[in-house]
């Protein structure tokens, strides 16, 4: 039982915020970092979309292996490795225990690893893109492949507002909290005080989304007087803010050196199809 | 872009504006008219809804291109007609920052939030003007820093460079003050001046605190229901007493002691027949004299004016309690401890797994029935240390023991039915949608009896019962307020702590609010309020407690605390200008209001009340003694 309240301690939303913070901000000093960003998400589309159409277990196994390396580059925080197992884990979990009860036997474990590594390959490289890049690089990268720059600016924004939204979130909870009545006991294995937790989160949201609402009065007014949808039509503006962008050598070797080694897998692949 | 031949054509012109915002039937200007010629530092002035900040909106063509209600007149920025010219286009010529700032800051990092309106202009030098507005603002150093890093006053800066980046005319800045500590304000207000100083920047600002006005503002415009009453000069603009009381703006205290003196002088002249002729004239000379508007004046006002008490000057009367009766009473009362903090330390994390220590092993205890200011520049601790008196923090080392529980071992929800927080921004505590339910939600969730009936009574005492079906977070500052007070009261607490309670309040609802104080002092056994406001610390608190980097430095009345130079100023507080005052001119103890101030000054020149009982001393000792009177009830 003290394990169960350690993890409510220890899972606290200050914590998230910071661990989320740390994932999309702490990245500068990254080897990944320093990439060109249209080059990144260019790589990252071939990995969220190949693993879907490969069966090959060894081309699969060499494209887990890569993202493994590329994850560790982007010194993601061990808390969203956490959480990502513990989705992948019990995700696949629950479908291998299903399975059992509609006649399936170990061997249909095989089939759900598959699904694992696929999922996991994917899974990896969005950690990768959006862990070893800031969200400022991603947004530059977007506009520059030529998405909206309302799409680009929102995706930016989106990250700013993340620790004010945050702070809003924790000052609702709290005023819950202090006003509010915890369960007497908390019931067998937490359950009836998780329940309370849960209730204040989801009843949360609509406080949030009402303050959210008025602040974002003033953003709306500022950014028109600041030129923002001025901006959004001028080329001028456009072609200022994606002039630090550029491919160099390193983008290059780095682009080439993974097709090398996709090539080199699925040409294994092919010599030895292990499909499943 | 102007021309130096331009200099002459006003930065604003304003003529006859009137506007209703769409949907709304109630015009808020009515034929507003008004120029501000190029280079001045103006401050807009009014109550409650007078039409400041839709005024404002006028110069950068928001209204009428992006609020397009029933618009009437015209509008000219720096010779340009905002008629037929877009929002971005005039911002160029003018910068504006918003009274939540924090809500216009949309880039990640300092450097990239002063880059973004060039950028979006697509004016190629973008880095080199961002650069120069950080400079300005004297944020070179934090240029790499993220927006939430910041600290208040910071953002605001960086609010203001993110204005400058364009390098505008007029700049325009609603009401610094109200989110800002005094001693952040006084920073912008720095940088205020100097770019109108050095670089020739029209500055508006909208602004009711008449001690920055005073100080930094060549001239104020003052709007009455959507129409600008009149512009004058600041100095005479602070002497037209009359209009700025009836619109709720308080003038500067030395001001409002010297008018008050003043009155008694007057009084005193032509009721006595024992003065002299030369006494009357005098009198008539101090009828037309104008009234000091900041500290220095004042010194040298009050100054000669003592001197010129033709001699006959009194020592200070001994009959005057050496210190202030209700705030004799607390020390030896020692009566049952409801807080203490033994070596409590608190730290946060922060961005790149850096710790930030707030609290340093602090030692602390607080009794029944003491009224304790916590007072400290921002990030002294302050707001930390009610977080871990309501348990909402815990200490990381030491303990807290509240009402003899040690915050550690209970829940927040059970120690919040002894103990109220009432939060620095009052919409961070509205969860239902009206102010009923919001007073009313903690009683019903924690089944307490008569329920209605004590709802009920809070309405009444916090004066709520026209607004009780309102939703708390669409009323005005001053509501939202009593409408925290109101949650936090509600449940009966036997301590409540408040952060800053009249931070972003005009005047006349900071009256309202001491008067709420009154009312909770009847239900609530301690208060303890977190607050930059020096007025309310003198005439509120028995107790002052000075915070310094984590540590509380400092522990007496006010009168000690504000009686030390050193400690006040190595903590970064200001004491209020009575206070300042009359230890300027000599008089102790400290004087807590200027009517107080003004009366000890009669005192000391013409005699104590007592001694000329026979005169008519003007309505104003009767007003004191009924002050003292009400008071003594307290506690």
């Amino acid at each position: 039982m003290q394990l169960v309240r350690n993890w409510f301690n220890k899972i606290s939303i200050e914590r998230i915020q910071l661990e989320l913070m740390n994932t999309a901000y702490g990245s500068g000093h990254v080897f990944l970092s320093a990439l060109d960003p249209r080059c990144m998400i260019l790589w990252y589309l071939f990995f969220a979309i190949a693993p879907w159409f490969l069966s090959n277990m060894i081309v699969l196994a060499g494209l887990f292996l890569l993202m493994i390396a590329t994850t560790v580059l982007s010194r993601v925080s061990p808390f969203i490795i956490f959480v990502l197992c513990l989705g992948l884990v019990g995700q696949v979990g629950w479908l291998f225990i299903l399975s059992l009860f509609f006649g399936g036997d170990i061997a249909s474990a095989l089939p759900l690893l598959k699904l694992t590594l696929k999922l996991s390959i994917v899974s990896l490289a969005s950690i990768t893109v959006f862990s070893g890049m800031d969200p400022e690089r991603i947004s530059d990268g977007l506009l520059a492949l030529g998405m909206p720059a309302a799409f680009s600016f929102s995706l930016s924004y989106g990250y700013r507002i993340l620790p004010v939204l945050f702070e809003e979130f924790r000052s609702v909870l709290l005023s819950y909290r202090l006003r509010g009545r915890a369960p007497a006991s908390p019931g067998f294995l937490y359950a009836r005080l998780g329940a309370y937790y849960l209730k204040m989160l989801v009843v949360a949201f609509f406080p949030l989304m009402l303050a959210t609402a008025k602040r974002s009065r003033t953003t709306v007014e500022a950014l028109e007087t600041r030129g923002f949808s001025f901006g959004m039509k001028n080329p001028k503006s456009r072609q200022l803010k994606l002039s630090h962008l550029k491919v160099t050598r390193r983008d290059i070797a780095f682009l080439s050196g993974t097709a090398a080694y996709a090539a080199l897998l699925f040409w294994i692949g092919a010599a030895y199809p292990l499909a499943i | 872009m102007p021309n130096s031949d331009k200099q002459d054509i006003p930065a604003i012109e304003i003529r006859g504006v009137s506007f209703a915002y769409p949907g709304s039937e109630i015009s808020v200007l009515q034929e507003a008219s008004l120029t501000l010629k190029r280079g001045t530092f103006a401050a807009i002035a009014g109550g409650n809804g007078s039409g400041k900040s839709t005024l404002c909106k006028l110069f950068n063509g928001l209204i009428p291109n992006y609020y397009s209600g029933d618009f009437e007149g015209t509008v000219h920025v720096c010779g340009v007609p905002a008629e037929g010219h877009t929002v971005a286009q005039l911002s160029r010529m003018v910068g504006y920052v918003y009274q939540d700032f924090e809500n216009q800051l949309v880039r990640p990092t300092v450097f990239d939030e002063a880059c973004f309106a060039p950028l979006n202009y697509g004016l190629s030098d973008y880095r080199l003007m961002a650069s120069k507005a950080l400079d300005l603002c004297g944020l070179s150093d934090l240029r790499d820093r993220y927006v939430w890093e910041l600290s208040g006053g910071q953002k605001h800066l960086l609010a203001l460079a993110g204005a400058l980046s364009l390098e505008p005319e007029v700049l325009i800045v609603d009401e610094p003050v109200a989110q800002l500590d005094p001693q952040h304000a006084r920073q912008v207000y720095e940088v205020l001046r100097r770019l109108n100083r050095d670089h020739g920047k029209t500055v508006i600002v909208i602004e009711h605190h008449a001690d920055f006005i005073a100080e930094y503002c060549h001239e104020v415009c003052l709007m009455e229901s959507g129409r600008v009453l009149w512009q004058r000069p600041t100095a005479e603009a602070l002497n037209s007493l009359d209009d700025l009381d009836r619109l709720g703006i308080q003038p500067p205290e030395v001001t409002r002691a010297a008018a008050v003196l003043r009155e008694m002088d007057n009084a005193r002249t032509q009721s006595d027949p024992r003065s002299s002729l030369p006494d009357r004239r005098s009198a008539g000379r101090h009828a037309a004299q104008r009234l000091p508007i900041t500290m220095d004046e004042a010194v040298a006002h009050f100054t000669t004016f003592m001197q010129s008490g033709n001699g006959n000057l009194h020592p200070s009367p001994a009959r005057i309690p050496a210190s202030d009766p209700d705030h004799a009473g607390l020390s030896g009362s020692s009566s049952n401890e409801v807080i203490r903090l033994q070596d409590a330390s608190l730290h946060y994390r922060a961005l790149r797994r850096a710790r930030h220590q707030v609290l340093h092993a602090l030692n602390l205890t607080l009794f029944e029935g003491e009224r304790i200011a916590l007072v400290g520049n921002n990030g002294a601790g302050k707001s930390s240390l009610l977080k871990l008196v309501a348990g909402v923090a815990r200490p990381q080392s030491g303990s807290v023991t509240v009402l003899g529980q040690d915050t550690r071992s209970v829940s927040l929800e059970q120690l919040s039915s002894g103990v109220t927080l009432v939060f620095q921004n009052p919409e961070d505590m509205f969860i239902e949608d009206s102010v009923e339910a919001e007073v009313s939600h903690c009683l019903r969730r924690r089944a307490y009896p008569n329920i209605e009936a004590s709802v009920a009574n809070m309405l009444r005492a916090f004066r709520l019962e026209e607004l009780r079906q309102r939703d708390a977070r669409l009323l005005s500052g001053g509501q939202q307020r009593r409408v925290s007070l109101a949650i936090g009261a509600a449940i009966r607490p036997e301590i409540m702590l408040l952060d800053e309670p009249t931070a972003n309040l005009d005047l006349s609802t900071r009256e309202e609010l001491l008067g709420a104080l009154e009312e909770l002092s009847e239900h609530v056994r301690t208060v303890v309020i977190a607050t930059h406001d020096m007025q309310l610390v003198s005439r509120w608190a028995t107790r002052v407690v000075v915070m310094h980097q984590g540590e509380v430095v400092g522990d007496g009345t006010p009168d000690e605390i504000f009686a030390d130079r050193e400690l006040t100023r190595r903590a970064g507080i200001a004491p209020t200008q009575t206070a300042q005052l009359s230890a300027d001119l000599g008089i102790r103890p400290l004087c807590r209001t200027p009517e107080e101030l003004a009366k000890r000054i009669a005192e000391r020149m013409w005699g104590s009340p007592n001694e000329r009982a026979d005169r008519p001393s003007g309505n104003l000792t009767h007003k004191e003694a009924e002050e003292h009177a009400a008071r003594s009830q307290l506690v």
